[in-house]
């Protein structure tokens, strides 16, 4: 049955396609596979990838663990469902394996070519969300959670905790939520702390952009 | 019968989560219902001095896991309620001597005979919440009005979440209406706004729980207090009544009945 789980070597590490068929039993296959060349994994960074599979943050740091348990840490779950990559994004794993990372000077990506990811939920203190994108959360963003953003951010909810946008976008990004007051904001290289006298106002929605290289919120004139 | 297991957390130490369970399982034995509590903070075991039980323990929890004794024989019958167990928490052992299987299979054999299981969790997101957490149909999360309890126990709601335990319900504890007044103490409502969960109780500051705890007498057994009469709601509200919050506007004393009254 090994036919439904594929490993493969690349310069980002190993990608292991998971075929077809109940998710618990693939995994117990894995595990017996890894466990089977235990010392050729060793140490090594695996990505998943799991197909248009429904997968909750639960059974994701299930396979986490079973991972960690051969020395094996995951880094990335690649899937066609929306839930899934949101569950990964929550469990701050990648969500896009792409091509060879280079770690000199990422290249700019223009905003219309980065894709989206909107997470219905509060994200909650130690709950970090990173995605290549623009991020959309629907709920608040409370003190001690952080947000890492290719792209724009977005909250409809209060935001306050971190938020680094335009990770890819740069000083083009903006982020905005209908309170903005986060513990600390970048956008680009650009890193602000809100006045300290911010944090008891009313639910004024801002918009926070670069202007002129500072970080300025301006309230939301529709 | 099939029991309702409900695990008492909260991230930060020194909330009042063992006070918490020892009076939520004293108030709910007094209603008729038969309760056991679980001291699951292995190494750290202090549930059994807030009940009052200590010097009566002979197995405890993790002799139970290693099979040197039978569950019957680690459960203390508080005399004093009609129907109230401890299972204490090993003293001399750490929490890597249990896995959250071996919590759930123990937690599984008191289905049946219980009403209500109450799991006292240890302080930290580590082994021991793992374990406290891993049987519970519900969740209580013990905050105080303070920032930095607050900030533990939303990671803590977080954590619940991941694990598809939620949604948690909230005791806000050691509320001081006095300082509440003055703003120097968060509201009930300023920890509500941050934490967005259901709100099942709170539990004003008072000294008698200090005195009870060293006692070994949970403040629920004894009337006239106002703690202990919260404590007395939220396991009212845990058997589905409704039940209305208290205000907790203190009677004026004497002293200052008697200085309105001369200065009018």
């Amino acid at each position: 049955m090994t036919d439904r789980i594929v490993i493969k070597g690349t310069s980002n590490g190993l990608i292991i396609t998971m075929g077809p068929g109940e998710w618990q039993g693939l995994i117990e296959d894995l595990s017996a596979q890894l466990g089977a060349k235990a010392s050729f994994f060793k140490g090594g960074r695996v990505a998943l990838r799991v197909g248009a599979r429904q997968l909750t943050p639960a059974q994701l740091t299930a396979v986490g663990e079973t991972l960690n348990s051969h020395n094996v840490s995951l880094w990335a779950v690649e899937s066609e469902d929306a839930g899934t990559r949101q569950a990964a994004a929550l469990l701050s794993l990648e969500t896009d394996i792409g091509p060879a990372k280079s770690k000199v000077n990422p290249p700019r990506v223009a905003r219309s070519n980065i894709d989206s990811i909107v997470t219905r939920r509060t994200l909650r203190s130690g709950q970090i969300l990173r995605h290549s994108g623009n991020v959309v959360i629907i709920g608040d963003v409370n003190p001690g959670a952080e947000i890492q953003a290719g792209g724009d951010v977005i909250v409809w909810g209060r935001l306050r905790g971190s938020v680094h946008a335009g990770v890819k976008t740069g000083s083009e990004a903006i982020v905005c939520a209908l309170q903005l007051s986060p513990m600390q904001l970048r956008i680009g290289d650009v890193i602000t702390l809100p006045p300290p006298d911010d944090a008891q106002r009313e639910m004024i929605p801002e918009i926070a952009s670069v202007q002129n290289g500072q970080i300025i919120a301006e309230p939301w004139r529709g | 019968m099939s029991a309702t297991v409900i695990t008492i957390t909260s991230g930060k130490g020194g909330v009042g989560k063992t006070t918490t369970t020892a009076n939520l399982s004293a108030a709910l034995a007094a209603c008729g219902k038969k309760v056991v509590a679980i001291d699951a903070d292995i190494g750290l075991r202090n549930l059994d001095v807030v009940m009052g039980l200590e010097n009566r323990i002979v197995y405890d929890l993790v002799n139970v896991v290693e099979g040197t004794c039978r569950l019957r024989q680690a459960m203390i019958k508080d005399k004093r309620v009609d129907e109230l167990y401890l299972i204490p928490a090993a003293q001399s052992r750490d929490k890597s001597a249990l896995k959250p299987e071996d919590m759930v299979a123990v937690v599984d054999q008191l289905r049946d005979e219980f009403d209500f299981v109450i799991i006292d969790s240890p302080a930290g997101i580590e082994q021991g919440f793992k374990n406290a957490v891993a049987p519970a149909d519900r969740v209580l999360i013990v905050t105080t009005p303070e920032v930095s309890a607050v900030r533990d126990a939303d990671r803590i709601i977080g954590l619940i979440e991941a694990e598809e335990k939620g949604p948690a319900d909230l005791i806000v504890n050691r509320l001081r209406l006095d300082m509440v007044k003055r703003g120097d103490m968060l509201t009930t409502d300023d920890v509500i706004d941050v934490l967005a969960i259901n709100l099942i109780g709170i539990v004003p500051d008072d000294e008698k729980i200090i005195v009870s705890t060293n006692q070994g007498r949970p403040l629920v057994m004894e009337n006239g207090s106002m703690a202990g009469q919260a404590f007395r709601n939220i396991g009212l509200r845990l058997m589905g009544q409704n039940v209305p919050f208290m205000s907790f506007e203190q009677p004026d004393t004497f002293m200052k009945r008697l200085s309105k009254f001369l200065m009018g």
